[in-house]
């Protein structure tokens, strides 16, 4: 199954404020449990990281 | 973005070895980050970092380093050269991160008994660090014959490396801020 973007907004759990989108990362894993969550185009997971622009807090999450 | 925050910048100290000198280049490094205005640092001694060796990677991630690396910035990686190369405890320790890291500035001194002050190790941290998402710098600390930098009691004899350093770290804190800014401002989207 190919990923599908997430497109709802990260909120940072301490400031209750939307974070950041601000990174994709290709991420490979070898764990069974995320072979249905990888691209197949790109051959692994995308990781996003987003970042609280209040606090600085980083989250991530798959894609 | 609040202004007002200070940067976090701390120093690992990327050895367990006994009676490294990188002790000493690590201190000297803090102490010199300690003075700069709206800079906060520490130093981070992997030798006490209780991490496991039975597991490797994000698996083994230490709460107290996650946390560190989460509230930081940038980073100094201070490494000693040991043939050619960087300390196995010192991957595995940045290797158990990996979140905590992505955008964030780097800089590497390098430490060596030789003439070639860690130039080889620091080429070889460079495509690890990207790979973990840190944003190298296009400064480096070398300490060359570090025997003969240092006391044996960490005191300094070539103070000509307090210039090298002001002008890393001056680097260092300019590609903090702005990758503060980015991750905090600059959407991917």
């Amino acid at each position: 199954m190919a990923a599908v973007a997430n497109t709802d907004k990260m909120i940072c759990p301490s400031c209750r404020v939307e974070m950041n989108h601000h990174c994709d990362k290709l991420v490979y894993t070898s764990h069974p449990q995320d072979a249905g969550q990888s691209d197949p185009n790109l051959g692994g997971i995308i990781e996003e990281f987003h970042t609280c622009p209040k606090c600085g807090g980083g989250a991530s999450r798959h894609a | 973005m609040e202004a007002s925050r200070a940067l976090f910048i701390p120093v690992i100290l990327g050895t367990a070895r006994v009676g490294r000198m990188s002790l000493h280049a690590a201190r000297l490094v803090t102490g010199e980050l300690s003075k700069c205005v709206g800079v906060e640092t520490d130093l981070i001694d992997i030798a006490k970092l209780p991490l496991p060796t039975n597991d490797a990677g994000e698996a083994i991630k230490q709460a107290d380093f996650s946390a560190n690396m989460s509230k930081a910035d940038a980073l100094v990686v201070v490494s000693p050269e040991y043939n050619h190369g960087y300390s196995g405890l010192l991957k595995h320790v940045l290797d158990s991160c990996l979140k905590e890291y992505i955008h964030k500035a780097v800089g590497i001194v390098g430490v060596s008994a030789g003439p070639f002050g860690g130039t080889r190790v620091i080429q070889n941290l460079l495509p690890v660090m990207r790979e973990l998402g840190l944003v190298t710098i296009f400064w480096d600390v070398n300490f060359s014959s570090v025997q003969k930098v240092f006391t044996e009691d960490g005191r300094l004899l070539d103070e000509s490396y307090i210039r090298r350093i002001d002008k890393f770290l001056k680097e260092l804190i300019w590609m903090a801020k702005t990758l503060r800014q980015g991750r905090e401002q600059i959407s991917l989207d």
